[in-house]
């Protein structure tokens, strides 16, 4: 496709030329409206985002009060961009009216309830959640995780679940039994009868129509033509199960199920009805003593005939402090290692730079747990061939392997691991469980940790704010340009000056984060804390104190980095800080987040960033201030809508061009009619380009030679866009106090630079588009790879196609905006004949360099 | 910083409260217990003295400004801190005559509760 025409595509199909004319201070305060109402909206998620770090105390009413507030926010920023284009997104408000129905069946405790009755494993998102259960959702995070191994399989969701008890006539008798265990203290016979009836009833129920042909395809796609060698296991996945409690062995499970429709449905109502048993019930009893929403889904899994199976916990639950894991495991199915039923190897590796295995307990294993013969499934003991008894179930090297996914898991989930393994025929590891390792404390130890912690020297102490809570250590690993990401080891702490929301890349990997600039509300801040990674902002000073690789402890509770491995508090966080997300407010706004924060809009260059594509309020703002932002740049495009009578000159020491139109603030009241001299310029956006422009040296006056062959090239090829801003012959600024809308129409290329600018970081942003030029494609590329090396250095997200460079920043404190708004100035000036000298791929670092270094002679030298 | 000879006692109906405070006061060496039944928490301190009490205003049965009263009647060197979801001019004057030491809303940072404590301890130290 040819560049014009995807822009073409792009400016008409996505971002509308605007119908009619209306007065452009009229259009600007619509803008400024949407901001306001972005920003109201924007301010309450990152303020509950926030409640989310741990370093806060809040209550229920606060989740409530709270959401209402913002659902009316959100409404007021569709209003707003709807006023501003002309209900051009009026497609929004179907768009949000769901989203708004998930975050209030939250609130009522009903978002488990709507939904499809399967899901396969591969494709659950964060939505899915509450549908699926913990078990289930955590499983998909593994089975996307490249480093592990997870058997395929599907759910069958809590949604089911809901359907059965509506289309049993068992409803009735669950609402009254979800009641009594809220109450305090219930009627326990009452309690007890009603247990047992309602475990009877789901054993018996129908499932809905249509449900077993459903049922019969997804076992036909997982056998995928082998149905011979295909088995299930049916395994529970609680809400709350495994995400924040283990529920360990509270609910039922059945292995080895044959792949038949009626088959897998009695294994699932087997699992259902174990939500009714009486020790879950006396489980949940404990952990939810206030009561909590009951509802169950299955996972069902491709059983994986293993030679040897057991559990590995990436911390010796004994000895929490010290640097070492265990394995057990045993010959055949696991079921018979955590029912204990079998006598089992036992292991301990060290988890230092290289593991090592430190111990290793043989036993005698005469049984395992089999398969069955025939066609029915079901599993049994089998002696064990007599050369297999006493030799280990697991050979040095998958061992080791088993040992390196612990580490992984325990980096990635951020806290000790309990994880069940198998190990396939073919000597295959795969994970079927990784959920966070319980260890109890030792009551001894614990109100000497203070005193302890005085014996290591302090870093930096009462430093920043906390982004999330929690406790790392591992070696510092600075990072000053993004480039730096791609070599971060795993289980490093990641310090850097400033925040970016693309260190996401790094955070399974990271211990922690310590960043010298940057707010608890940020993205980084927000990532940090759906990641659970450890984060303090606004440390000072921290690259001056901290040496790269030298190993550190972030105690991102009390705000204090200790040179070293603090043992101590490694330990402490083992054994503690799993409270804070038992509790029901945390849950609660935990979930409504996940709809609410995540954004997944980020590139406006994809097919998904229209109103349709929008997931979580996060994504609808983000639309709305990108379409806002492009709904000026395309006016300020439009000559039909610029009134000439208000453009007036600017008397630069530089001979630019420029154009300016006041519309609020942007010029001195005092000024000249025309020829206005810098010192009048009072937009804080404009000024600051300006002022790069002319930065002594970074303007270049001289005309490039451009070859015969270049110019007919760009009167061929040349796209429309480009060549009407050349006849235009002027370049335009439209100017507020704090806002520039800035076309260049130099020669033949072609550049914009939209930025709003004043003292809320939040709404500040930057929008830089460049394309074109009069030369061969290949050196416009280079130009525009040029351009974008640049600008990724200052931070910038860009994104090239051809000689298209796109590039946005924002959430900037005023300062950085204007420093960054003066390096724009300057390139603007650097590359603005610069395609001519691009001559081979080496001049594009070449000339980066010369920039970055601020050598901006070089483009005169190299004539 | 080490606080370890300061007596904290914590009440509030919802567990969170305590539960969290404990792992964040225990952490940093205080001596603290917590009770979500503000009669049994009055029992407490009359066994034994408190240099501070941190109770939550609205509570079944016994309430904040009841458990303040009774805390300054008892011994008035302990310094009462209010924290409220809902704090309203009048309760705040009420609680201000009763001589609350500090009134925190909910939501607050924990880091504003341990500077308001801090600030009670250094209070007590002057008066000593």
């Amino acid at each position: 496709m040819a560049l014009r025409d995807f822009l073409k595509g792009f400016s008409a199909q996505r971002w509308f030329t605007p119908k009619s004319c209306r007065p452009l201070p009229l259009v600007f305060s619509q803008f400024r409206e949407v901001l306001k109402a972005n920003n109201q909206a924007l301010e309450i998620i990152a303020d509950m985002g926030e409640k989310l770090s741990g370093e806060y105390l809040f209550d229920l009413r606060y989740v409530e009060a709270t959401v209402e507030e913002m659902i009316a926010a959100m409404r007021r920023a569709i209003a707003a961009i709807n006023i501003l284009t002309q209900d051009q997104c009026a497609v929004l408000h179907e768009v949000f009216t769901p989203m708004e129905a998930r975050v209030r069946a939250i609130l009522n405790k009903r978002d488990d309830r709507d939904g499809l009755p399967l899901l396969w494993l591969n494709e659950i998102e964060d939505r899915h959640w509450p549908l699926v259960g913990g078990k289930a959702a955590h499983l998909s995070e593994l089975l996307h995780n490249p480093q592990v191994r997870v058997p395929e399989g599907f759910v069958i969701t809590a949604s089911l679940f809901h359907e059965i008890l509506d289309l049993n006539g068992i409803r009735p008798e669950f609402d009254r039994f979800e009641q009594l265990l809220s109450e305090h203290p219930p009627d326990e016979a009452m309690l007890e009868a009603l247990r047992c009836l309602l475990q009877e009833k789901v054993l018996r129920a129908e499932p809905p129509p249509g449900f077993f042909a459903t049922l019969t395809e997804a076992l036909q796609r997982l056998a995928a033509g082998n149905p011979a060698s295909l088995f299930l296991a049916v395994r529970s996945s609680a809400q709350e199960e495994d995400m924040d409690f283990s529920f360990a062995g509270q609910f039922h499970s059945v292995l080895q199920v044959p792949p038949r429709a009626e088959a897998v449905y009695q294994a699932y109502l087997q699992v259902a009805a174990s939500l009714f048993g009486a020790k879950a019930i006396l489980y949940r009893r404990q952990v939810f003593p206030e009561g909590s929403p009951m509802s169950i889904a299955a996972c069902c899994q491709r059983m994986i005939p293993a030679q040897a199976s057991g559990i590995i916990y990436s911390v010796d639950p004994m000895e929490p402090g010290s640097r070492s894991m265990v394995v057990v495991g045993a010959l055949g199915q696991g079921q018979a290692v955590v029912e204990g039923q079998v006598p089992t190897d036992f292991f301990r590796l060290s988890k230092d730079e290289e593991t090592r295995i430190l111990e290793r307990v043989i036993a005698a294993k005469h049984e395992a747990l089999m398969p069955a013969d025939g066609d029915d499934g079901g599993l049994a003991m089998q002696k064990v061939p007599a050369d297999k008894i006493d030799a280990p179930c697991l050979g040095e090297r998958t061992l080791l392997e088993l040992a390196g996914a612990a580490i992984h898991l325990e980096t990635f989930f951020k806290r000790p691991q309990d994880i069940e393994w198998t190990m396939g025929q073919d000597g295959t590891l795969y994970i079927l469980q990784s959920r966070p390792l319980l260890i109890t404390e030792s009551a001894r130890e614990k109100p000497l940790l203070s005193e302890k912690l005085e014996g290591y020297e302090l870093v930096a102490a009462d430093v920043g704010r906390v982004a999330q809570q929690g406790i790392g250590a591992g070696p510092a690993f600075w990072v000053e340009t993004l480039a730096d990401l791609k070599d971060f080891p795993q289980g490093a702490v990641l310090i850097s000056h400033r925040d970016s929301s693309q260190y996401v890349q790094v955070m399974h990997r990271a211990a922690a984060i310590v960043t010298e600039v940057g707010s608890p509300t940020s993205h980084m801040a927000t990532l940090c804390r759906e990641l659970r990674v450890p984060c303090l902002v606004g440390v000072s000073d921290i690259l001056a104190k901290v040496a790269n690789g030298e190993e550190i402890t972030v105690d991102a509770e009390d705000r204090r980095i200790y040179r070293g491995r603090v043992v101590e508090l490694l330990t402490y966080q083992a054994t503690t800080s799993m409270d804070l997300h038992m509790a029901p407010e945390f849950r609660m706004l935990r979930r409504i987040l996940r709809n609410v924060s995540r954004l997944n809009l980020v590139d406006p260059l994809m097919q998904e960033f229209r109103p349709e594509g929008c997931k979580t309020f996060h994504d609808v703002l983000r639309f709305i201030h990108e379409t806002a932002v492009l709904h000026l740049v395309e006016l300020g495009r439009d000559d039909r809508c610029l009134p000439g009578g208000l453009a007036r000159r600017l008397d630069l020491p530089i001979q630019a061009g420029i154009l300016a139109i006041d519309i609020g603030g942007g010029i001195a009241p005092d000024a000249p009619r025309d020829q206005i001299p810098f010192s009048a310029i009072r937009s804080i956006p404009f000024r600051a380009i300006l002022q790069g422009m002319l930065f002594p040296g970074a303007w270049h006056q001289e005309t490039m030679p451009v070859s015969f062959r270049d110019m007919m090239h760009s009167m061929m090829t040349t796209p429309q866009d480009t060549l009407s801003g050349q006849y235009t012959g002027h370049n335009i600024a439209i100017i507020s106090e704090t806002y520039v809308n800035l076309c260049f129409r130099f020669g033949y290329h072609f550049n914009i630079i939209d930025a709003f600018c004043h003292d809320v970081e939040r709404d500040n942003h930057i929008y830089f588009r460049f394309l074109g030029g009069a030369t061969d494609i290949a050196k416009r590329s280079r130009r525009a790879t040029l351009i974008a090396t640049i600008l990724e250095a200052f931070d910038f997200s860009v994104k090239t196609r051809g000689d298209l460079v796109i590039a946005r920043t924002g959430n900037l404190v005023q300062s950085e905006m204007e420093r960054t708004l003066d390096i724009l100035g300057r390139l603007i000036g650097f590359t603005r004949q610069l395609d001519v000298q691009m001559t081979d791929d080496q001049a594009v670092a070449r000339y980066a360099e010369a920039f970055l270094m601020g050598d901006y002679g070089v483009v005169a030298e190299k004539r | 910083m080490s606080e370890t000879n300061t007596r904290l006692l914590v009440v509030d109906d919802e567990p969170i409260v305590g539960k969290r405070l404990k792992q964040v006061f225990d952490k940093i060496g205080f001596a603290i217990e917590t009770y979500t039944d503000s009669a049994a928490a009055l029992a407490a301190m009359a066994e034994k003295p408190f240099d501070i009490v941190v109770t939550d205003l609205k509570m079944e049965g016994i309430d904040g400004i009841e458990v303040l009263k009774r805390v300054r009647a008892m011994n008035p060197e302990t310094r009462v801190i209010i924290i409220t979801g809902y704090a309203s001019p009048d309760t705040a004057e009420l609680a201000e005559q009763e001589g609350v030491f500090a009134f925190l809303a909910k939501p607050f940072r924990l880091d504003e509760l341990k500077q308001v404590i801090y600030r009670a301890i250094e209070s007590g130290r002057a008066k000593a």
